[in-house]
């Protein structure tokens, strides 16, 4: 029996640009990846905050996962490092509860039996190779055959040329690499990962990828924060994004993309004849408003899509030379703020 | 390799593979230096008195600090500590390991210089030789307490260095002298007190009785791994956003 969680009060209520929180496709406990029922989830989150004197990094935040890869999606500053180092048992919330396989994760070191964390730091030993590296691992995580466990991790992140050199010689990616056959070696059922894509190159991006789709085919739960959404697009199943704090969505990656490119988008013109091609463009169903400020035409446009596809003919029926065309609002601060304030 | 193996080699990696093995390195051949120039100029009857204010009050408390303040400090300052923090092991098991490493480099490093630079002022008699060995014993038993101390004092500040430095300067170097009650919550005092057991030498005013020299020794390695245990469970790392 636990004692249920009482709802935390924001510590400063209404701090500095709170956004009032609507999760998109599932309210406050929020479910990514699907948890059967009757199953412990492998992570659950229940009404966690964390804030640090005034400062509120996590908000509220509501979820379980269950096997499968979800991405963790927000702006940078957003508290997917937060939220992850307490999934991890690193930090303790404020307020709320986070559970590991249905143990409470701070101060409990037995949940790093199930968990794999890379952390974002770069923080590996240099003065050690990398099988030093991961073999000490093994030993820490009393592994049946730490000699072939670091092996097989080794080889798992396709390091085996490189396992014999200090991991100060390694590169960023290479780093990134050590990190998670040292997150491997013990072979979790949870693996946490943060901006794990950092500093590879494509191949290795790639290559990471399909290791990560692999192991959650096996049945690993497997969350990953990225700033970035075309890799959470295509790796993750489900999403969590987050924005200020706050969980602004989170369930089935392909509807929140959805909710993303069917938002309202913003273009600013500079054209021959900006009146006449406003006055164009508003003939046209996806386009909902335009006005003429600063010597510039300002496009309101319900369809991302529609609009690029017909704005050049539009004009080059009309006679108009587009001298440019600018999307005004397509930064991931204003794809997560829009989720937000939805 | 066992679990408590691999803390330990780990820790030791850590300690060694870096250039502040090199300064403990000199400043443990400090006192050797001396003793040589004092051996060359045809030796000293007051050894005692040499290893007092080279070791005890200078090199001991300055290598225990540089170990001490790196067994954790230094990993936490670099973020390394999460490998051992991430792992299923009881933090006991990860202070023991650490004040363990801490106090025993510390003997390492200082007990050779005291042997050394005891003989050389000293010379050969046995004597000379039973002093330089009480010294020694003396030294094991402060160098742990101060290691242990500073191995603590690494978890739970950023500016471990600085607060050691300012234990055993000011308060150790001055207060001590000055305020007669604060011996009790000195290391160099009680390591004084029961090298002053072990040798029948004088070092300074009213020496602490040994079973109360022993007994901060003692209080301070246990009391300290204690508080290293819970400032390690309680330990917490802050994310970068």
């Amino acid at each position: 029996m636990t004692t249920p969680p009482t709802r935390p009060t924001p510590p400063v209520p209404g701090w500095p640009g709170a956004p009032e929180h609507r999760p998109v496709a599932t309210p406050a406990a929020a479910t990514a990846a699907p948890v059967p029922d009757g199953v412990v989830p492998a992570i659950q989150v229940e009404h966690v905050s964390r804030w640090y004197g005034n400062v509120v990094a996590v908000n509220d935040i509501s979820f379980a996962l269950g096997p499968g890869v979800t991405g963790l999606l927000g702006p940078n500053g957003a508290g997917k490092s937060t939220l992850l180092h307490m999934l991890s048992g690193l930090l303790a919330p404020s307020a709320g509860i986070v559970r590991i396989a249905g143990r409470v994760a701070f101060g409990d070191p037995s949940i790093y039996a199930d968990i794999g964390l890379v952390p974002e730091r770069e923080a590996v030993p240099g003065y050690l190779t990398g099988r030093e590296f991961i073999r000490l691992n093994a030993d820490l995580q009393h592994v049946a055959d730490p000699t072939a466990a670091t092996d097989r991790a080794i080889a798992t992140v396709e390091l085996s040329d490189a396992a014999g050199r200090p991991i100060r010689t390694y590169s960023k990616g290479m780093r990134q690499r050590i990190k998670l056959a040292a997150a491997l070696v013990h072979d979790p059922p949870i693996l946490l990962l943060d901006e794990p894509f950092n500093g590879m190159d494509p191949r290795q991006r790639l290559h990471m990828m399909g290791l990560l789709r692999t192991m959650a085919g096996e049945g690993r739960s497997i969350l990953f924060s990225s700033h970035i959404l075309e890799e959470v697009e295509r790796l993750a199943d489900a999403v969590l994004v987050v924005y200020a704090g706050r969980l602004a969505a989170s369930g089935d990656f392909r509807s929140i993309r959805r909710l993303m490119t069917d938002r309202p988008h913003r273009f600013t013109i500079r054209s021959s004849d900006d009146r006449t091609l406003a006055a164009a463009l508003l003939g046209h169903p996806a386009v909902f408003g335009a006005e003429l400020t600063d010597g510039l035409l300002a496009v309101r446009t319900s369809d991302y899509g529609a609009f690029t596809r017909v704005v050049a003919p539009t004009a080059k029926a009309a006679g108009i030379r587009i001298l440019e065309l600018r999307p005004t609002d397509d930064s991931l601060e204003s794809v997560f703020s829009y989720l937000v304030r939805r | 390799m066992t679990v408590f193996g691999a803390l330990i080699t780990v820790t030791l990696r850590a300690l060694l593979g870096r250039r502040r093995i090199v300064l403990m390195v000199v400043l443990a051949a400090l006192p050797i230096l001396v003793g040589l120039v004092i051996r060359l100029g045809g030796g000293r009857s007051d050894a005692g008195d040499i290893l007092d204010a080279l070791v005890i009050r200078t090199v001991l408390p300055l290598i225990a600090l540089i170990i001490g303040t790196a067994a954790v400090g230094s990993e936490i300052e670099d973020g390394t500590v999460l490998f051992l923090l991430l792992k299923p092991i009881a933090r006991w098991q990860i202070a023991l390991a650490k004040v363990l490493v801490a106090a025993g480099l510390t003997a390492v490093l200082v007990v050779p210089p005291i042997l050394i630079t005891g003989l050389l002022v000293g010379g050969s008699g046995s004597e000379s030789i039973a002093l330089a060995f009480g010294y020694a014993v003396a030294a094991i038993l402060g160098g742990s307490a101060y290691a242990v101390a500073f191995t603590v004092l690494g978890i739970v500040t950023s500016r471990a260095l600085i607060v050691g430095l300012a234990y055993t300067l000011l308060w150790e170097g001055v207060l001590a002298g000055l305020l007669v009650g604060t011996r009790f919550l000195s290391i160099r005092q009680a390591t004084l007190g029961i090298a002053a057991q072990l040798t029948g030498t004088d070092v300074g005013v009213d020496p602490l009785a040994p079973v109360v020299a022993i007994a901060i020794v003692a209080v301070v390695i246990v009391g300290g791994w204690s508080l290293g245990v819970i400032a390690l469970r309680r330990f917490q790392v802050r994310a970068g956003d």
